[in-house]
C-alpha cells in the first residue's frame, strides 16, 4: 500500500482558496492541478469531477470533500489540495461548510492504486486532531505535506 | 522434495509484471505449475462505501473494472508463461486480498508464493492492515519475495 504523502505535491497544495461554492471550488482547485501540470486537460477533469458529484455530494462531513473520479484528463494518480478559511457549501452530508478539499482523479490503469489512496485519505480524515491541524496549523503546502507524514506514522 | 506448484500473487502494474516473470522463471526450472491469482479487494469497496466516500452504484463500477483490469491483466502473464512453456493457470477472485489468496494456496497445494516486495511498514497499525504485510506474514507455506527487476529480467530472458 502507498501513503499519500508521496503523491501530494507540494505545489498541488493551494493554501487559501477564494471560491465559495462546490463547483467553483471543483473549478479553482482543478485550475491550480493543471498549472502545476497534474491535469492535462483541465475542462475534462472539471466535468468528470462534477459528473460525479452528481451521484451524490463527496463533502463527507467533518469539513471535509473529497471529489474525485476516474479521469482520462491525467496521465496516472493525482491530488491536489485545497484550504478554504472562508468553508465552501459542499452539500455535505452534515450540512456544515467544508475547509478541506482534496481533489483526486486517476487514469483507469491506476484504478487500484486511487481506490487505496481514497480509502486512505478518508481514514486519516477521521482523526479529529489532524482535521484541526490542517485547519488550524498548517501555514505552507511543506507543513501539509509534513502533517500527512506525520499522522500516517502514527496510523 | 520437488515443488509442483507455484502461485504468484499480483494486483497489476508494472511491478507486478517483474512478480509474474519471476515466478515464470521459478516455474520453469522448477517444472512446477504456476498458477497467477488478482483479487478484486471488495473488502476496500465496502469500506469506501461506509465511510460515505463513494456511493453505492459508483462502487459497482469499479469492481466491474478492476475485475476486468485484472483479466486482462492474467491474459498477459498467461501469454508470456505460454511462451516460456510454463504450464500455467490463472485464477480472480473476489474478497479480503490475502485471506482469499492463503485460502487459495492452501486449495490447490501451493508449494511456493511468490509475491511483489511489501511497501516499507512505518506504524504498527500498517503490520494490521496491509495487505502484502498480511499476506507474507499469514501465507502457509514458503514465501519469496521479488526484488531487483534488473536481475529479473535477466533471468527471464534467459530461459527460451
Amino acid at each position: 500500500m502507498e501513503r499519500i504523502s508521496e503523491y501530494l505535491q507540494k505545489e498541488a497544495c493551494l493554501m487559501e482558496l477564494k471560491a465559495t461554492t462546490k463547483e467553483e471550488a471543483i473549478r479553482e482547485l482543478s485550475g491550480h492541478m493543471a498549472r502545476v501540470g497534474l491535469v492535462n486537460d483541465e475542462q475534462q477533469f472539471i466535468q468528470d469531477l462534477i459528473e460525479r458529484e452528481k451521484l451524490g455530494s463527496t463533502g463527507i462531513g467533518h469539513k471535509v470533500a473529497i471529489p474525485h473520479a476516474p479521469t482520462q484528463s491525467v496521465d496516472g494518480f493525482v491530488i491536489g489540495f485545497a484550504r478554504s478559511s472562508a468553508g465552501v457549501d459542499f452539500a455535505a452530508m452534515d450540512g456544515d461548510e467544508v475547509n478541506l478539499i482534496f481533489a483526486m482523479g486517476t487514469n483507469p490503469q491506476e484504478l487500484s492504486l486511487y481506490l487505496q489512496m481514497l480509502s486512505q485519505l478518508s481514514r486519516l480524515l477521521r482523526n479529529e486532531t489532524f482535521r484541526n491541524e490542517l485547519i488550524h496549523t498548517a501555514k505552507t503546502p511543506e507543513d501539509v505535506i509534513n502533517l500527512f507524514k506525520k499522522f500516517e506514522k502514527e496510523g | 522434495m520437488p515443488i509442483k506448484n507455484i502461485m504468484v500473487a499480483v494486483a497489476g502494474g508494472a511491478a507486478s509484471i517483474i512478480t509474474a516473470k519471476y515466478a515464470i522463471y521459478l516455474a520453469r526450472v522448477m517444472s512446477s505449475k504456476l498458477t497467477a491469482v488478482y483479487v478484486v479487494n471488495e473488502r476496500l469497496l465496502q469500506d469506501l462505501m461506509r465511510s460515505r466516500v463513494v456511493v453505492d452504484i459508483e462502487a459497482r463500477v469499479y469492481e466491474k473494472d478492476l475485475e476486468e483490469q485484472g483479466k486482462l491483466f492474467l491474459e498477459r502473464i498467461k501469454k508470456a508463461a505460454e511462451t516460456k512453456k510454463v504450464e500455467f493457470e490463472s485464477v480472480v477472485l473476489r474478497g479480503l486480498v490475502h485471506e482469499e489468496i492463503i485460502k487459495k494456496a492452501q486449495d490447490t497445494g501451493t508449494c511456493l508464493l511468490v509475491m511483489g516486495n511489501p511497501r516499507e511498514i512505518t506504524s504498527r497499525k500498517e503490520v494490521f492492515s496491509d495487505e502484502g504485510e498480511l499476506l507474507f506474514r499469514e501465507a502457509k507455506c514458503p514465501v519469496v519475495i521479488v526484488k531487483n527487476p534488473e536481475e529479473v529480467e535477466k533471468l527471464y530472458k534467459e530461459i527460451t
